[in-house]
């Protein structure tokens, strides 16, 4: 694995940067946690990486009901936030689910969602929560919800010359993230399940992560979960709509039958979890 | 505890195989295979010759101008006919740097013609194969026994408990990767390397070469776990030849990855048992063991036969058959993982015998003890079972199991496992002691690997053998060339066997004295102003007045040797193939308390308890590290570990994302307790304890989750999936 590493101080610096390709394919560098290993396994083709440090987006802040949190702010620092905690439980669970507590401290959000993975303990939530990504590029700045950003398996609607800058997620209250894995540390979640209410809107969302190729929302779920507090006759047609309804794979982390069991089971769960106030989970 | 070795590694200091250089030094990549089976047409190196910084490429063609004897024809260095597993190394490279030398393999073509792979032993032996010839394709081993009246015990039987077993293929996940450093010199072939057995890498290389044994010199680094992954020959002999064509000292290192391609470790078995019962008593049993020997070749399997045993004990059984076949795939060879195979076996041998005491209704533990060997038994082959701490550490299970019943959540399911060992100080150690008025110096042949046995369990079997205090005792390796011989870690066999090495150097030493002092009684050393001196009676004797000019320059060298025997097996009984015999019976017996999620089938260990049967405890401390580490790595191989292979023969979780070793998050509180006054091989009795603690976990927790759930799942590792699976069939 031999790349160059560029530093730059300012946002149009990285972007001129990035568009640049003369000294070889040219991707962009957060926390490293994942584009290293493909680099290392040759899954990846840059040459020179872009180090997205120096930028000034290591932030976290309400606005009114909105959290932004900067692209490259340590995982670490997010879930360690008591406010988030409070405000927003199911983003706080995501990222104590995203590896070691050792690697939060160098993975971040921009990262996670930039590299899209299939099975991201984060992208569950940020659906659920109806998040949205803000972006910067050579052409300006534009903002769109994460159900549009993710395009496929690792696949994002972000132009070469584009980067993002900070995720706003509202405050939802009544939120959780759960998931199931061979070894509940430090390993890939086989499925995740993600459910939120917010303030405004009409019925809980509900997002699958670890079922290809990306994690979704899924919608003939959502239909049955109206009430604030769904019935159990309700939450049985979700979580049985929710495993019908989503594509699975079978691969080397699960079965494709033992993902659906999961589903329902983890749908059941999470409904009933995020009725409880994060601080007596 | 003192580790004389613990300020070193915590500083860096530790010389491990990574780290060895020396001057002129070139960088050695391997070429492998890209299929896992098939005719090996051509290996073209013509563009590797000529890349940038290459100082060698060898491939099949090569070695006879490199080896003066052509090596041996059976493990040539590089195959020259046919592939036998994807990635097996087929040509080498060395350069300049170790970028140069991955580019240059990477224009080596090798042109095989692929042939469908045999991956899945079950692909080829769907059912059990019947009267398959020994000699048979594909066939490696075959072991056949039997003792009784087999027929008359199931004709007889109220029921026979029939069950087919499977485990999976693990691997050791030591911390350092393989790695060496090779010169040759005016016929002098030299390396250093990372090993468990610097004699046993040194005979098996000279084997693979063709050398003579005497012309290559083994000198061993610090190493970073070896759990068997660091026995024989590995990497030596490649970079052996790298060195000869070469002219270089050459470095071979293994990345995290290449450890996994390579294997060398436990590969999946399919266990078949049928046990018949009568009166509440076990009256016959029929096992059939299939098991994957990787790529092992005729004549080198070791572990179909041994593994039996752990089938047919270590319980009374009057009339048994056992049959079982050693099957070739296209996978790396089998090789020993601590306790080659016997987690898997008393996996299968415990949870049956577990869901036997069930299905009659009897309580398990009672149920073992009606059963389990004590002193004077015969084992299934006829051997007498020496001192053996089963019964002591099962009445202690009963109290634990009574204890966790009453104080755990109701819901906690609570497991025994019992699984047996003996202590492998048959092969044979050797050690020289030198003895100076400074200090007593134990010269042999084994590097510390990370258990302690070394810098802690050889001079702790000394401050008791001679009384003197840590700081007068130095534990000293060299090389193959002065080292006396030692034939390896492994086996639980270190401290043991080199222990009464050192009881035999010691006691001709301190008769030596005694008979230099004129003193009739026996001669102790002891410390006096500063310095050693020899105790008789009542008298104290400086050395220095005992010792030759010579000796006080250069120490009285006394030497000792232990080559332990075996008891003997019952000829009779064995139909064809070998079996073992043990030289002495060491019992484990493991409790688990575990929560099973019936859902999602996730099994969390709350509890465990491990009654290990020791002889006696040389070392408090080593003896708490060695059974918390067998059990943690138990737990992997329990609930997590194994390794994945496509149909065509590519390993799919080479890593340790997807290759799951425990956590500290997953490791339970876990209760040591040594049985002791059960004597063993070693030294004041003590017994080996390198593997024991790893044995009877897959067993112990299996049977927590079949006591918390009432099913019983009949393949390791117990994954969530597979327990929710095993629950939606109850």
């Amino acid at each position: 694995m031999t790349f160059s590493l560029a530093r730059p101080s300012t946002i149009v610096e990285a972007l001129r940067l990035l568009a640049d390709d003369t000294e070889g394919p040219t991707a962009p560098l957060a926390g490293g946690t994942d584009l290293l290993l493909d680099l290392d396994d040759g899954r990846s083709t840059a040459r020179r990486l872009v180090s997205l440090d120096k930028l000034p987006w290591k932030t976290l802040a309400w606005d009114g009901p909105r959290l932004n949190v900067g692209a490259t702010l340590p995982l670490a620092r997010l879930g360690s936030d008591a406010t988030v905690r409070a405000r927003l439980p199911g983003l706080s669970e995501g990222v104590d689910a995203v590896g070691s507590l050792a690697l939060r401290h160098r993975a971040t959000l921009g990262g996670n969602l930039g590299r899209a993975a299939p099975a991201s303990d984060l992208l569950p939530i940020l659906l659920a929560v109806d998040a949205t990504v803000r972006l910067v590029g050579t052409a300006g700045r534009r903002e769109l919800p994460v159900a549009r950003f993710l395009r496929g398996s690792r696949q994002v609607d972000l132009a070469k010359d584009e980067l993002i800058e900070s995720v706003s997620i509202p405050e939802a209250r009544l939120s959780t993230y759960v998931w199931q894995r061979v070894r509940p540390a430090n390993d890939v979640s086989q499925v995740g399940v993600a459910v939120a209410r917010s303030g405004s809107s009409a019925s809980w969302r509900l997002a699958l992560g670890g079922v290809l190729p990306v994690p979704t929302r899924i919608p003939e779920a959502e239909v049955h979960l109206t009430e604030e507090r769904p019935r159990p006759e309700d939450v049985e047609l979700a979580a049985n709509a929710a495993a019908t309804h989503a594509r699975f794979v079978t691969d080397k982390r699960a079965s494709e039958a033992y993902r659906r069991r999961l589903v329902a089971t983890l749908v059941r769960r999470a409904v009933a979890r995020a009725q409880i106030p994060p601080g007596e989970r | 505890m003192t580790r004389s070795d613990a300020a070193l590694k915590l500083r860096g200091g530790a010389e491990y195989g990574i780290d060895l250089e020396a001057p002129g030094m070139v960088h050695a990549v391997l070429v492998p295979a890209p299929v896992a089976a098939g005719a090996l047409r051509s290996v073209d190196l013509a563009a590797a010759r000529r890349a940038p910084g290459v100082v060698a490429a060898i491939g099949p063609a090569d070695l006879a101008a490199l080896l003066p004897h052509g090596g041996d024809p059976d493990r040539p260095v590089f195959p020259s006919t046919r592939i036998l597993y994807r990635n097996q190394p087929v040509a080498a490279v060395a350069a300049e740097t170790l970028a140069e030398a991955r580019a240059a393999a990477r224009l080596v073509r090798v042109d095989v013609e692929a042939t469908p792979p045999l991956v899945d032993i079950e692909d080829r032996y769907p059912d059990w194969p019947t009267g398959l010839a020994s000699d048979a394709p594909g066939v490696v081993a075959h072991v056949h026994a039997r003792h009784g009246n087999l027929d008359a015990a199931f004709a007889s039987a109220e029921f026979v408990h029939r069950e087919v077993y499977r485990t999976s293929g693990i691997e050791h996940v030591a911390l350092e990767p393989h790695a060496c450093l090779a010169e040759v010199r005016d016929g002098h072939w030299r390396v250093r390397t990372t090993t468990q057995t610097p004699f046993g890498a040194r005979e098996d290389a000279a084997e693979i070469l063709g050398i003579p044994a005497e012309s290559l010199e083994v000198e061993g680094t610090w190493v970073g776990g070896g759990f068997g992954s660091k026995g024989a020959a590995f990497l030596e002999p490649y970079a052996l030849v790298l060195a000869a064509a070469s002219g270089r000292p050459v470095r071979l290192a293994f990345g995290y990855r290449d450890e996994f391609f390579q294997g060398r470790s436990t590969l999946p078995a399919v266990i078949r048992l049928e046990t018949s019962v009568r009166d509440g008593t076990i009256t016959g049993r029929r096992v059939r063991l299939l098991l994957d020997t990787g790529s092992s070749l005729p004549g080198r399997d070791f572990a179909t036969g041994y593994a039996i045993g752990f089938l047919l004990g270590p319980y009374r059984i009057p009339a048994f058959e056992v049959e079982g076949y050693a099957i070739q795939t296209n996978k790396p060879p089998f090789g020993p993982h601590r306790a080659p195979f016997a987690p898997q076996c008393v996996f299968a041998i415990d949870s049956h015998t577990d869901g036997l005491a069930r299905r009659l209704g009897v309580d398990p533990v009672e149920f073992r003890l009606r059963h389990v060997w004590q002193a004077g038994d015969r084992t299934a082959f006829g051997q007498e079972v020496g001192p053996f701490g089963a019964i002591a550490g099962l009445e202690r299970a009963r109290t634990t199991v009574a204890e966790w019943r009453r104080t755990l959540p109701p819901g906690t399911g609570i497991g025994v496992g019992v699984g047996f060992w003996s202590t492998s100080t048959g092969a044979g150690g050797e050690v020289r002691l030198r003895l100076t008025p400074a200090e007593l110096v134990i010269e042999q042949a084994e590097h510390e690997i990370g258990s302690g046995s070394i810098v802690r369990g050889l001079v702790a079997v000394a401050e008791r053998l001679f009384g003197l205090p840590t700081e007068r005792l130095r534990v000293v390796t060299t090389s193959t060339a002065r080292d006396p011989y030692d034939s390896g870690v492994f086996g639980s066999r270190t401290v043991a066997a080199l222990g009464r090495a050192i009881e035999a150097a010691g006691t001709a030493m301190l008769a030596r004295l005694a008979e230099r002092a004129k003193a009739k009684g026996t001669a102790t050393l002891t410390v006096q102003d500063g310095k050693l001196a020899v105790g008789i009676g009542a008298r104290s004797i400086p050395l220095s007045e005992l010792l030759s000019a010579e000796e006080l320059r250069d120490g009285l060298v006394v030497e000792g040797r232990h080559y332990g025997r075996s008891g003997a097996i019952d000829p009779s009984r064995v139909v064809e193939g070998s079996f073992y015999a043990y030289t002495d019976f060491t019992a484990a017996v493991h409790v688990a308390a575990v929560t099973v999620d019936r859902e999602t089938g996730s099994v969390k260990v709350l509890r465990y308890a491990a009654f290990q049967d020791v002889g006696t405890t040389i070392d408090a401390g080593m003896f708490r590290g060695q059974v918390e580490g067998g059990v943690v790595m138990g737990l992997g191989s329990a609930l997590t570990e194994e390794t994945l292979w496509d149909p065509d023969g590519r390993m799919r979780n080479p890593g340790l994302l997807d290759y799951r070793i425990p956590t500290i998050a997953e490791v339970p509180e876990i209760e040591a307790v040594a049985i002791e006054g059960f004597p063993g091989a070693g030294p004041f009795g003590m017994k080996g304890l390198g593997e024991p603690p790893i044995i009877p976990v897959p067993a112990a927790v299996a049977n927590a989750v079949a006591d918390a759930t009432g099913a019983r799942v009949l393949e390791l590792p117990l994954t969530p999936e597979r327990v929710a699976r095993a629950l939606m069939v109850d």
